[in-house]
């Protein structure tokens, strides 16, 4: 659905993304990580035909990026959501209905819908006196406006309290499990590893790890052995009546087992436990860390 | 896409914009302020008329006189609504409390105040008009005004301010000093063919001629009965002296003719027409003034006045564009960024272009009025529009509206002012709008001099504008400076595009030009020399920024490579990319100058032949390939080095213009 090739983008003399290729299938939802400055909203925007690369080329629905025919396939969210405030939430999505050719009929259908869906009542209320989740929920409500079959979220829980993110968080999971094919960005790499179903990690305008969160964990993380053993052995904390000992190969789980049969005691339970895409990133962004 | 399919999509999308930039800007205003909005500008329409045609009273009741109604001043006090009438009180005006007191026939006292010295001076010109009205509505006329003398005020022929040799200049020059002599210049009181001067009774000027008087252009003549007494004779004695002011000016215009029939009346009447007097001026000689064009200056400000309100809500919501970011939601909508910009601006264009059609209604002007006017508003969005793109808050987007308020109606304005003074009033398209309103006709060729240079300015205006409404400009905090180089550089997508963008800067060009010289033209008081001399150095430092900047501008952001050969001929397209589209609006706008006065003055047929049409054509291309070659080369390097060679470009360019003209002839 998506193919991104060779993507740079220069400001001037500065780098904001260089050499990234990557592509998303069609009702993936795929996640860009990176700390600030790293070229995730630069990526976006140039998916979304709104920054033209200095080098590369995308396609999305298989349109150059910026093709009307791509435009109205799309439904973009910016990391803001710059309203025009003195408008209500219906007159502001009527006129982006408009804008996208959805007839009178289905767009009051959708809007009324889409707004049910995310829980947005006082829809007469002019936007500048909503609070800032209602807000966001009214952008999100304008990006869902011509049913696109690609959306493009930058950040769609910036600046919100956790129960709104949680909310607007599982609302794209939704509509990832719809069909809709979803790229999006954000800090909070719980968020991401929670619906993603492949995952970017950008560093300093390049694109440093890909892959599924298996395979990031695979290349990037570490996995680690809680071995349970009833008496006390090297670096084993009390826990629950046993002792437990975190070590990071099957080597080590070896030698915990014989440690403790040689003191008369034994294995009772191994655990693993795999790196979080936190400790991924931190990995990857980090390396030296 | 078909063009039919094309055209229906993008006015659909330009109308959708449009209803919204009207509907969100409504849901921002109260329906009080609405409605105050409203009844201004109601209010306003149905002033234009009144003010433009009475002025404003703003006098009224502010002298108050004590007289009874039995002095023969009652009835010229209580008719001015200057004053107010009061019963005659010494004591009121010793305190203060009247400014004049008259009893019986006589004015008894007065304020000794500065407010009482001008309500006396006022009583004076009250009671004059007054005896005048009253003479006007005397049965025998004859009686009432021994000496009619009938003004025509005609407009001014160029070959009255062109006379470079002397060739042409005496025979028409004195036919026209008579005409405008004709005051109390005829002594014989005959009638002078459809010409001049007057007719008088038995006085006799001292001064006239039959020169004068026998000119197809003179004056009409009105001979009264002529049979009063010398008095008149004596007035039109005063006139006809003032005849040798026109013999010197008719000197000045190398006349060898010996007219004495030229005056200052005569050529203060070239300068303003009749039609601005308001006509039926009675009263002794001396009451004949030149007319204030003060006409002119209400209905051209009228016009100009809503501009100025509507470029404030323009730059305003399109600078919320780009602060608030709430451009970029329509940016990535299918819809174009022409779409956006169009319909953005269509609103205020179309409240621009509204207003102009109530006060053109209201002051029973027609359609040349409104399409005049049109492009005056595009070049006041237009420019509010670039100014908007390039300011960074709203602090600077008020020095970018007041820059294009004072720039813009200065352009617009003040050649209005002079409509009826000098042909190139005409460079403002308010002029025709001017014209129109006055009921004179208006030509094609006048109408297209006036309204194509703005129009062709604003469309470049919003193209530049367009290069920065994106992404990556919009939403930035650039400088200024580089934003204009990001605008311009947008433009050039290879070598080539150069000689396209000097091409389309062009109006832009021609009318800073005429700004230039629409700025010589009020500094009268320069010396003829100097003025043409500041003149070509302005006409110079113009045509090379604008041959050069955009070509910077694309070493700036990597167009080019930086080579020698690159240089030059980025340098060489450049140049003639400015040669062939000024040559082409040369010979464009020679076919329209041909049917102007001032036209056939600049270029009369002998000029336009042969060897003078190829060194018109070859010395020109020469001189911009090589200028815009030496601006590019520096631009190549730095800065510093662009600015160096542009000096250089300017001096070979002001040289060249120097030398053209002392070549032509030096006067």
């Amino acid at each position: 659905m998506i193919e991104a090739r060779g993507l740079r983008k220069e400001y001037g003399g500065f780098v904001a993304v260089e050499g990234s290729t990557f592509s998303v299938d069609s009702g993936e939802v795929f996640g860009i990580i990176g700390p600030n400055g790293a070229g995730k909203t630069t990526t976006l925007k140039m998916l979304a035909g709104l920054l033209e690369p200095t080098d590369g080329d995308v396609s999305v629905a298989g349109y150059q990026a910026g093709e009307t025919e791509m435009r109205k396939r799309l439904g973009f969210l910016p990391e803001e959501s710059p309203l025009y405030e003195e408008m209500t939430p219906v007159t502001y999505l009527s006129f982006f209905a408009d804008l996208y050719d959805v007839p009178g009929g289905v767009a009051d259908r959708r809007i009324h819908d889409t707004l049910d869906r995310l829980d947005l009542e006082h829809r007469e209320r002019p936007l500048g006196d909503m609070s800032k989740g209602m807000k966001r929920k009214v952008a999100i409500a304008r990006s869902l406006i011509n049913d696109p079959d690609v959306l493009i979220y930058d950040e769609p829980g910036s600046g919100l309290d956790p129960l709104t993110t949680n909310y607007i968080i599982e609302f794209t999971r939704e509509l990832g499990e719809q069909g809709k094919t979803i790229v999006f960005s954000a800090h909070n790499l719980f968020h991401v590893e929670s619906i993603c179903d492949r995952v970017a990690i950008m560093n300093e305008g390049r694109i440093v790890a890909r892959g599924n969160l298996d395979e990031l964990q695979r290349e990037y993380g570490e996995t680690r052995y809680h071995v349970y053993t009833t008496v006390e052995v090297a670096d084993s904390v009390k826990e629950n009546g046993n002792y437990r000992r975190v070590v990071e190969s099957m080597d080590a789980v070896e030698e915990t087992r014989e440690a403790a049969t040689a003191r008369g005691g034994s294995v009772v339970d191994i655990r693993t436990e795999e790196s979080s895409l936190e400790e991924v990133f931190l990995n990857v962004a980090e390396p030296e860390a | 896409m078909g063009a039919g399919r094309w055209l229906r999509t993008r006015s659909r999308n330009v109308l959708r914009i449009g209803r919204w930039e009207i509907t969100k800007n409504a849901g921002g205003v109260d329906k009080r302020t609405i409605l105050v909005a409203a009844v201004a500008m109601v209010g306003l329409a149905a002033m234009a008329p009144v003010a433009a045609n009475q002025g404003v009273a703003l006098d009224s009741g502010l002298y108050r006189v004590g007289v009874e109604p039995s002095s023969p001043y009652y009835g010229a006090v209580a008719a001015d609504p200057t004053f107010v009438v009061q019963a005659p009180s010494p004591e009121a005006v010793e305190k203060g409390r009247q400014e004049v007191l008259i009893q019986g026939g006589t004015v008894a006292d007065y304020a000794r105040t500065q407010k009482g010295r001008a309500a006396l001076a006022e009583l004076r010109s009250t009671v004059q008009r007054y005896n005048d009205a009253r003479m006007v509505d005397e049965p025998n006329q004859s009686a009432a005004f021994p000496v009619l003398v009938d003004l025509r005020y005609v407009d001014r022929d160029v070959s009255q301010i062109v006379v470079p040799n002397g060739e042409s200049g005496s025979d028409e020059t004195g036919s026209d000093s008579g005409t405008d002599l004709s005051v109390g210049t005829e002594t014989d009181g005959a009638s002078a063919g459809d010409g001049t001067s007057t007719a008088s009774g038995d006085g006799g000027g001292s001064s006239g001629g039959d020169d004068g008087g026998s000119t197809a252009e003179g004056t009409a003549g009105t001979a009264t009965d002529g049979d009063d007494d010398g008095s008149t004779g004596t007035d039109s004695g005063e006139d006809g002296s003032t005849g040798a002011d026109g013999d010197d000016a008719t000197t000045t215009a190398t006349d060898t003719d010996g007219d004495q029939s030229g005056g200052l009346l005569g050529s203060v009447g070239d300068r303003f027409t009749a039609s601005l007097s308001g006509g039926g001026v009675s009263g002794t000689p001396s009451d004949i003034q030149p007319p204030f064009p003060f006409r002119s200056l209400v209905l051209a400000f009228v016009f100009v006045l809503p501009l100025n309100f509507i470029i404030q809500a323009y730059g305003s919501t399109m600078l919320s564009e780009r602060i608030k970011r709430r451009g970029e939601l329509l940016l990535v909508a299918p819809v174009s960024r022409g779409d956006i910009i169009v319909g953005k601006t269509l609103p205020y264009f179309a409240a621009a272009i509204g207003i102009a059609a109530v006060i053109a209604l209201g002051l029973d002007g027609g359609a040349v009025s409104v399409l005049a006017v049109a492009p005056l508003a595009m070049l006041f969005l237009s420019a509010t529009f670039l100014g908007a793109m390039f300011a960074r808050s709203f602090k600077e987007l008020t020095f970018v509206t007041v820059t294009v308020t004072v720039s813009l109606t200065t352009y617009a304005f003040v050649p209005a002012i002079f409509t009826d003074v000098t042909p190139i009033a005409l460079i403002s398209p308010l002029t025709i709008v001017v014209r129109d309103l006055q009921g004179q006709a208006i030509g094609l060729g006048e109408l297209a001099f006036s309204t194509l240079p703005p129009t062709a300015t604003a469309l470049v205006l919003f193209g530049l504008g367009a290069g920065l409404y994106r992404e990556e400009d919009m939403f930035t905090q650039r400088p200024i400076p580089l934003k204009v180089l990001d605008a311009l550089a947008g433009r050039i997508k290879r070598k080539r595009s150069v000689a396209f963008v000097t091409a389309i800067l062009l109006p832009f060009v021609l009318v800073t030009e005429l700004v230039a010289i629409a700025g010589l033209f009020a500094l009268q008081a320069l010396s003829l020399r100097l003025t043409i001399v500041l003149t070509l150095v302005a006409v110079a430092v113009i045509e090379e920024v604008a041959k050069s900047l955009h070509v910077y501008a694309g070493y700036v952001h990597a167009k080019f490579d930086r080579s020698l050969r690159t240089a030059l001929t980025v340098g060489a397209l450049s140049g003639v990319g400015f040669f062939l589209v000024e040559k082409l609006s040369l010979i464009v706008r020679l076919a329209d100058l041909m049917s102007l006065d001032i036209g056939r003055a600049a270029f009369n047929e002998s000029a336009l032949s042969g060897p003078v049409v190829l060194s018109f054509l070859l010395a020109p291309l020469a001189l911009h390939v090589v200028t815009a070659s030496i601006s590019a080369v520096g631009a190549r390097r730095s800065r510093e080095s662009y600015f160096l060679a542009l000096l250089v470009a300017i001096a070979v360019h002001v040289a060249y213009n120097l030398t053209v003209v002392m070549v032509l002839g030096w006067q």
